[in-house]
């Protein structure tokens, strides 16, 4: 069997016990990438002979010696492109590691491809990248989810045994839902930002996608941590997860949060949810209703605070000491204006304008100033939720993959998918997203759990028992 | 909250970016739909709710120097440079 | 002259202060003048894509000290916020600042005397100590520096991203003279917190301006302008003698003021249209999300008060009521730490402290010593003093001292032994030279014995010159006096 289709723990005792070697896996993930890459496209770029060189040079008595991991392009490696799928950061290389980059480095793995994303991570289906889309592999027609959506392809498809990917507004989530592996978003302040390219400095947290619950666990224990280069991660002590599976959901309290339940709902994903629910009650679980009354505004306070956020993270991007830069500009004015209005495409535009608009003078205290405070109710619906039970059960995308180009003429529908994930990232809860159905096409389903906040822990476990006690997580799509 | 007078051309201005007049539109029409949405939040009343501030632990630096990029490595991202400086159009006070 | 009768100005400062730590504000590269270009960078004060803050605690502790020196209440809760705007210089197209909740508000600058123009020291304006109050003080990230050629512009980013404090003023001010002294006043106390070295012509503190003139007793303010270009204290008092008069003779003759920014051309002797300020820029402020908000009631406000200095006001007044120096030595001192604790340890050793001042004020001071490293130790001067106050040797004769003193450092004791200066006290062998002297000079005798006393001074001269200078000069006066009315 090919070492592409195995679960990183499982190649991690390989690998220690000698039996496999790391140029294996690589050889491996490559002859993968080059039966499928072409359809899926999940990459925009490939190293393959630094690949090679690093697992040459893998020692497999660190944590993920020798594993190979895929990067989502806004992650800055040293020496290697970060494009964010933009036009605007042609031929940049990055000078520094992140330093979720860099942890993983010291705990042994090397990096093989970057994956293809929505541009600056603003959008949910991939569709927005300057250099291409994305293929959902289990259906080439449709959308994989975005914007980790070159991320969630690769494990998905195959093509990668786990990726990194980032999280704003449900952005490893709802793609890994759609593609049909596991995607986690930890708290805010669990895994430092420091090299990510930022896109809403308050909601963005870096997560794995990864085929198993395990394997997430085993990504978030490498990541977490406090880093002295990012002010707002948390000064937790550092802690393996998933240490010791329980394997039950006895006792556990799993709240189903009303708003997250409404009539008209894709008749499938509610029955894969429903059907869930009934697992965790069947199995000691008990499940309560709860609410969190504020979710119908949830959409209007991100799309306003991660606009705002993103207007100014991106102002940066203007031709002057990286990136590309318009040809013969006449003066100051226009190096700006056309190196930034040729550089970033319309979703992006759109984004800037809109965050733009909401600080500006006379309107930045009914738009901004209000979204935050609205932001505060928020965070309280899950504060009191959790009062009331351990975890949230909810679904992870109201609905499963929709067809390529259906949705890019109509943003507002597009932002209204997002009603699941974005509330977790307003509050700073994790959560994780792991398979739970299939449709009658053979489309993933994906569940959501949300954690209250640094309770990872308490989610992984329930996440796996759920997992472990079915099949979805083997199945492949069509390779 | 009412109807935001949303003049698309100009607060592109703010942000540096040029427009076509198709863009200028299209974004007015989708912006406008979208700021309709928002027009909810206005109903929600919020006036105890402190803004969100996290929590404050006062995780500082000390002041100690750290190695800086080598001059070469922050030159060569550079679109334009000339003696060590990197070029920009001329800037008109 | 500020203002015709009519009409007073009305004068604010904003003031940018480069702090002196050892690292820049928000990263660890070197916060120092004169590297080579672009040489202390990285991806943080760069703007590089993915980079992220973190702010330099000594930066913070100093303007907290600043900010307990001149009286301001310190936040509990401080946060950075984001100034949003475009500019080649600005790596991130917006500057972290602070906005709503600045480190220190209200506080004031005593206006020192003498730190007023050398020609308004007398002036009613020095002398009624006014005190300027302050708005606000907050920490915010300096901007790159940018070369112009004839088409294009090069930016070294080596400054971008250096600590600088901004000190605003209320609009307090009345005339050029006080905008001096505030100047002044507030680098004395910057000096005493060694918080920056604060040199307007080294660009360490930049000053805008912002001045309007209004009918005398109105509470209304005029319409303002904002002056910019000002790199010395002594410019900042030209331009606004200029511009306070060009607004006087515009509203003069009922025309009205543009509010506008212009340039002070110093070489001109005016100012000029900058921009007319036909819209604010809106620059979006918002909290910075990057940033955590700083307490300063867990640790950094009880740092910043242990390591507060005495004020320049404390401290002249202490000198000038416990050592007896005059006002101006008091203020000489108090600008110049260095020397203030030279002359304190000088003064430590004898009662003759206000003698110390004089020596090394106006005599040690006049050879630019560094107190740090000179090779003439404090203690000498305490001894210098006490040696000519207490009769071992005459003003004269300490003349000689110092002068050995700065060619040969050593005791002054051992340096009058050395030159053979020890005074002649001894009555007998004074009456000897008051004898000669007497005998010698019978017209300035025949003089005096009429009533010219001033003829005595002949015959001083005299047994001065005899004595080599050694003789008691009171000694003298009382022996002759006695000799020529007998």
């Amino acid at each position: 069997m090919s070492l592409a289709h195995e679960t990183l723990a499982s190649l991690r005792r390989r690998l220690s016990t000698k039996e496999i070697h790391s140029r294996d896996i690589v050889k491996d993930l490559l002859t993968e990438i080059g039966a499928r890459e072409k359809t899926v496209h999940a990459f925009t770029h490939i190293d393959e002979k630094a690949a090679f060189a690093a697992a040459e040079k893998a020692d497999p008595s660190l944590p993920l010696g020798g594993i190979p991991i895929a990067l989502k392009d806004n992650l800055n490696a040293l020496g290697d492109p970060c494009t964010c799928s933009s036009k605007i950061l042609e031929g940049y290389r990055a000078p520094y590691d992140a330093s979720a980059v860099a942890r993983l480095r010291q705990a042994g793995a090397l990096f093989l491809g970057r994956t293809n994303m929505d541009e600056f991570a603003m959008g949910s289906s991939t569709e927005n990248s300057a250099l291409g889309i994305t293929r959902n592999p289990w259906d080439s027609t449709r959308i994989p989810g975005g914007s980790s959506g070159g991320s969630a392809a690769a494990v998905a498809g195959r093509l990668a045994i786990a990726a990194l990917g980032s999280d704003t507004g449900g952005s490893i989530r709802q793609p890994a839902a759609l593609c049909g592996c596991v995607g986690l978003k930890p708290t805010y302040g669990r895994i430092s930002r420091y090299g990510l390219v930022a896109f809403a400095s308050s909601l963005d947290q870096i997560g794995p996608l990864t085929r198993t619950v395990e394997d997430s666990a085993i990504l978030l224990s490498a990541l977490a941590g406090h880093d002295p280069r990012d002010n707002t991660t948390d000064l937790r002590k550092p802690e393996t997860f998933l240490a010791k599976p329980t394997g039950s959901v006895k006792g556990l309290r799993v709240g189903l949060p009303k708003e997250y339940f409404l009539p008209g709902m894709n008749a499938e994903t509610e029955a894969a949810i429903r059907s869930a629910s009934q697992w965790f009650e069947k199995n000691g679980a008990t499940l309560v209703e709860v609410s969190l009354p504020h979710t119908p505004a949830a959409i209007a306070v991100y799309y306003i605070l991660a606009t705002a956020e993103a207007s100014a993270n991106l102002a940066r991007f203007d031709g002057v000491r990286y990136g590309r830069r318009a040809v013969d500009p006449k003066d100051l004015l226009d190096l700006y204006q056309r190196t930034r209005s040729e550089g970033f495409g319309p979703e992006v535009k759109r984004r800037i304008i809109l965050g733009t608009f909401v600080l500006s003078q006379g309107y930045a205290d009914a738009y901004y100033r209000k979204a935050q405070k609205v932001r505060g109710l928020l965070r309280q619906d899950f504060e009191s939720a959790f009062t009331k039970c351990d975890l949230l059960l909810t679904p992870t995308s109201p609905e499963p993959a929709f067809p390529l180009g259906e949705r890019t003429q109509d943003p507002l529908k597009m932002y209204l998918a997002d009603v699941f994930t974005i509330s977790t990232n307003l509050a700073g809860n994790g959560a994780i997203s792991l398979p739970c159905g299939f449709t009658k096409s053979n489309l993933p389903i994906g569940l959501q759990l949300i954690g209250p906040r640094f309770g990872e822990e308490k989610m992984l476990q329930a996440a796996h028992a759920y997992e472990q006690a079915h099949d979805f997580w083997k199945r492949m799509p069509p390779l | 909250m009412s109807a935001p007078k949303l003049n698309v051309a100009d607060v592109a201005g703010l942000a540096r970016l040029s427009l076509t007049p198709e863009e200028t539109s299209k974004f007015t029409a989708q912006l406008s739909q979208i700021l309709a949405h928002m027009e909810t939040l206005g109903q929600i009343p919020t006036g105890d709710v402190p803004e969100v501030v996290p929590p404050a632990q006062p995780v500082l630096r000390k002041d100690v120097p750290c190695p800086s990029l080598p001059l070469d490595v922050v030159l060569s991202n550079a679109p334009a440079q000339n003696n060590d400086l990197i070029l920009v159009p001329k800037i008109v006070e | 002259m500020s203002s015709s009768g009519n009409w007073e100005a009305v004068i604010g400062l904003e003031v940018h202060v480069q702090l002196r730590t050892r690292t820049k504000m928000f990263c660890g590269c070197v916060n120092q003048y004169g590297g080579a270009m672009n040489s202390q960078v990285c991806p943080v004060c760069l703007g590089l894509p993915g980079s992220l803050p973190v702010p330099n605690e000594e930066a913070i502790r100093r303007t907290i000290v600043t900010g307990l020196m001149l009286g301001c209440r310190i936040a509990p809760v401080a946060r950075f916020d984001r100034k949003n705007y475009f500019y080649p210089d600005m790596p991130k197209n917006y500057q972290i600042s602070q906005f709503d909740d600045p480190l220190c508000a209200g506080g004031t600058v005593g206006l020192d005397p003498f730190l007023f123009p050398k020609d308004l020291q007398d002036a009613d304006e020095a002398k009624a100590r006014r005190s300027i109050r302050l708005t606000r003080i907050h920490l915010e990230e300096d901007v790159a520096k940018s070369f112009h050629y004839e088409e294009r512009s090069g930016i070294d980013f080596n400054r971008a991203g250096t600590p600088l404090m901004e000190i605003v003023s209320e609009a307090d001010l009345r005339t050029p003279g006080e905008a001096f002294a505030f100047l002044g006043s507030l680098r004395q106390v910057l000096l005493a917190g060694d918080v920056s070295d604060a040199d307007m012509e080294k660009g360490q503190m930049r000053c805008d301006v912002n001045v309007s003139v209004r009918p005398t007793g109105q509470q209304e303010f005029g319409t303002k302008v904002e002056l910019k270009n000002l790199n010395s204290i002594s410019g900042v008092r030209r331009a606004l003698v200029y511009e306070i008069a060009r607004q006087i003779a515009a509203v003069d003759k009922g025309e009205a003021i543009q509010h506008e920014t212009r340039r002070w051309d110093d070489e001109a002797g005016a100012t000029f249209t900058m921009r007319t300020k036909e819209k604010a820029h809106d620059y979006r402020y918002f909290p910075e999300p990057d940033l955590l908000p700083v307490r300063t009631d867990q640790g950094l406000r009880s740092a910043a008060e242990k390591s507060l200095p005495e004020l320049p006001a404390t401290l002249q007044d202490r000198l000038m009521k416990e050592n007896g120096v005059t006002a101006y030595q008091a203020s000489v001192l108090a600008a110049d730490r260095a020397l203030c604790g030279y002359y304190e340890k000088a003064a430590a050793g004898t009662k003759h402290k206000a003698a110390v001042a004089n020596w090394i004020l106006n005599d040690f001071l006049a050879t630019q010593p560094d107190p740090a490293t000179t090779p003439i130790k404090p203690e000498y001067f305490g001894e210098l003093a006490t040696l000519v106050a207490e009769g071992g040797i005459n003003s004269a004769q300490g003349k000689k001292v110092f002068a050995e003193l700065m060619a040969n450092p050593s005791s002054p004791k051992a340096l009058v032994e050395k030159l053979g200066l020890a005074q002649i006290s001894d009555v007998g062998a004074l009456g000897v030279f008051c004898d000669e002297a007497i005998a010698a000079n019978p017209r300035s005798v025949e003089d005096y014995r009429a009533g010219k006393s001033n003829a005595i001074n002949a015959l001083k001269g005299f047994v001065m010159k005899k004595s080599q200078g050694k003789a008691n000069p009171a000694q003298v006066d009382e022996i002759l006096k006695a000799k020529l009315s007998a």
